[in-house]
């Protein structure tokens, strides 16, 4: 009996002593500037819900180290400049005790500049250029396949059903031609001849006169690193100038729903890249999208699905680490391998991810169908695609 | 491929010219930059996307209905704010409407979010022998010409048309002989917006919609009049297809990146030999 209230006195204790000083701490404050508004609006508001969610979920099961966390979001305007500015402002006024990246590569690229100078912990989870983690950098980690392979499954396809010439073209920033260039690689190894490619600036919305000249180049395929605008815009005007090439991919912008809602039925065949598609195997993704519907009255797209996974990832290494420090949440990242509804973590010295897995879908029915690669297949592609007078 | 282009060129330079019309009347008329030019055709455009997703209008009845409603606001905008400037050095107006802008911009994103919205209408093209030309974009062409013909008909018979000419050949004039300027700027001011709001509702068929749409339109129509000449109400039918044409050339021949490099260049090299722009300013 007396035993028994002595245990009972020391487990109060022990209760007390731990909670007391996490309410006097108050909660862990996670700053990030987010793409809210300019071109990459749409996929940086589905990763900042993503980041929501996460925060929400780790608050309910008692938040991190016995301390609630907090988001502190500002707006990018989907600029580099002011990235690097909110970073600074983030952690010297705002003092948060950690960040989390912004949206895309430019971004990511000038933010970093920043983290690694106050050596800070950035995971960036929609950072997918090989180039930024390449550089000596030693708090940044990714958590995406890397640009270079966004193609790769059309590329693949194409020269499995022996087709001969590709052509590429992209947005001029830092993902899209990392995304073009590893296209052209891929495309040469496999012996598909390019026979077209050029880079236009962000923000274009006129295609017709590179279109006609990738028209007079005839390719079999046309692969194109976008994001989400110009995949749109690129898309209408093929239909106008009637290019009809037996297969079309674009990378970013095109696994979105609003991709079909802008362009209705026009977006049948058309092939894209994707992280992660809520369909794939992997464990807790069917209640993650269910959640999040709910939450946010439409569904996850992939950049919300790797800002969700990009948080928790760093929750996990800051679990692992027992402290804030960004010293140790490295050591603990570096070393850590995770398995989430986005698939795997593992990144190698340099933060650089090794472990996670791309797919290429085709838009069929209205529907994303994941087409590649083959052991992830749900269908046979509809190939080829038909011309845009015969649908 | 040359001739594929040249007709892209030729129907997307009627559009240039229609916008930057606009911009014309309000700089010769009352001597201000108007930089919220390009928002007011956002505005346009979102009047076509809603009429069109939710009530189901054909798109090309909903132009005038566009315009009507930009007429309002450009009536408002000067009644409230833009008459403050008429007479103050061109840097204030350039400061007022880049504020105006800017609220534009930022009451779009808040009301209609910065998704991408599109009008999926008429998305085929016709074939004529080697070319394929748009749909949309013939209509554009033929709505843009209408408009901009009926404009400079409009400046040039009737008596409104002449009393605008007149306040922007000489105001203290216009005013001796009794035209009531005030209201000509407000007209002038409503007329723009209309005008822009109808390359708005045209562009709608052919683009995406967003908030940020307009800001474009506004430089590619200011680079209209200045090779056009300032003020010069036809010379923005010439600047605007000589845009287009250089746009869509120096894509083909050079890339698309360097095509709005020469665009720029075109304009520096105006302003160094004929600095009153292609057809002269201010001659109405």
């Amino acid at each position: 009996m007396r035993l028994r209230s002595l245990a009972c006195l020391m487990l109060a204790a022990i209760v007390a002593g731990s909670s007391l000083p996490a309410g006097a701490q108050g909660p862990v404050r996670i700053g990030a500037s987010l793409s809210l508004t300019g071109t990459y609006a749409k996929l940086g508001k589905n990763q900042h819900e993503g980041y929501q969610l996460c925060i929400k979920e780790l608050n309910a099961k008692g938040g991190l180290l016995g301390r609630k966390l907090d988001l502190v979001v500002y707006d990018d305007q989907s600029m580099p400049p002011t990235a690097v500015r909110l970073y600074e402002k983030l952690i010297t006024e705002d003092k948060v005790d950690a960040v989390m990246g912004p949206y895309s590569s430019p971004v990511s690229e000038a933010a970093a500049n920043v983290t690694e100078k106050y050596k800070k912990v950035m995971v960036a989870p929609l950072a997918a250029t090989t180039s930024i983690f390449k550089k000596g950098r030693k708090y940044i980690f990714m958590i995406i396949s890397p640009a270079e392979g966004y193609l790769e499954g059309l590329v693949d396809m194409a020269s499995k059903r022996g087709l001969k010439t590709i052509a590429v073209v992209n947005e001029d920033t830092l993902f899209s031609k990392a995304a073009a260039s590893g296209a052209v690689e891929l495309a040469k190894k496999k012996g598909l001849q390019v026979v077209f490619t050029e880079a236009y600036p962000k923000g274009n919305t006129d295609f017709s006169a590179l279109l006609t000249k990738v028209k007079a180049a005839n390719p079999d395929v046309i692969a194109a690193a976008t994001y989400f605008d110009d995949a749109v815009a690129l898309t209408r005007q093929m239909k106008e100038l009637a290019v009809n090439p037996k297969m079309y991919g674009v990378t970013v912008g095109g696994d979105l729903p609003e991709f079909y809602d802008t362009l209705k039925q026009n977006a049948e065949y058309i092939y894209g890249a994707t992280q992660w598609e809520p369909t794939l195997p992997y464990p807790g993704n069917q209640e993650f999208f269910d959640t999040y519907k709910k939450e946010f009255g439409h569904e996850p797209s992939y950049h919300s699905a790797a800002g969700y996974a990009g948080c928790l990832t760093y929750a996990e290494g800051v679990r692992r680490a027992g402290s804030l420090d960004a010293d140790k949440v490295r050591e603990a990242l570096l070393k850590l391998e995770l398995k989430t509804i986005f698939g795997e973590f593992k990144v190698d010295g340099d933060g650089f991810q090794t472990a996670h897995k791309m797919v290429t879908f085709q838009w069929q029915g209205e529907k994303k169908v994941t087409v590649w690669p083959d052991d992830l297949a749900r269908a046979k592609p509809r190939f080829p695609t038909p011309a845009w007078n015969q649908r | 491929m040359v001739g594929q282009v040249i007709v892209s060129g030729v129907l997307s330079g009627a559009l240039y010219a229609l916008v930057a019309l606009g911009l014309a009347l309000i700089f010769g008329v009352m001597r201000v930059i108007n930089i919220a030019h390009g928002p007011l055709l956002m505005l346009g455009a979102y009047v076509t996307f809603f009429l069109y997703s939710r009530l189901g209008l054909n798109p090309y009845l909903t132009v005038p209905v566009a315009m009507a409603a930009l007429f309002v606001v450009g009536v408002l905008l000067q009644r409230t704010l833009v008459f403050r400037v008429v007479d103050a050095p061109e840097l204030s107006s350039l400061l007022l409407t880049f504020g105006i802008s800017i609220a534009l911009v930022n009451l779009a994103q808040n009301l209609f979010t910065s998704d991408l919205r599109a009008v999926e209408y008429l998305t085929e093209s016709w074939s004529v022998g080697p070319l394929s030309v748009s749909k949309a974009r013939v209509i554009a062409f033929v709505f843009a010409l209408g408009l901009t013909g009926g404009a400079f008909l409009f400046l040039k018979t009737t008596r409104l048309g002449k009393a605008i000419r007149a306040t922007s050949q000489s105001r203290e004039v216009a005013l001796v002989c009794g035209i009531d300027v005030g209201r000509i700027h407000m007209l002038t001011f409503g007329l723009a917006s209309a005008l822009a709001a109808a390359g708005g509702a045209l562009l709608a068929v052919i683009v995406a919609i967003q908030p940020e749409m307009g800001g474009v339109w506004t430089f590619k129509s200011f680079l209209v009049i200045v090779l056009g000449g300032a003020g010069n109400y036809p010379g923005a039918l010439l600047g605007g297809l000589l845009l287009g044409l250089v746009e869509q050339l120096s894509s083909l021949f050079l890339t698309t990146q360097l095509s709005e490099v020469v665009a720029y260049v075109l304009l520096v090299l105006v302003l160094l030999v004929r600095p009153s722009g292609l057809l002269g300013g201010r001659q109405t």
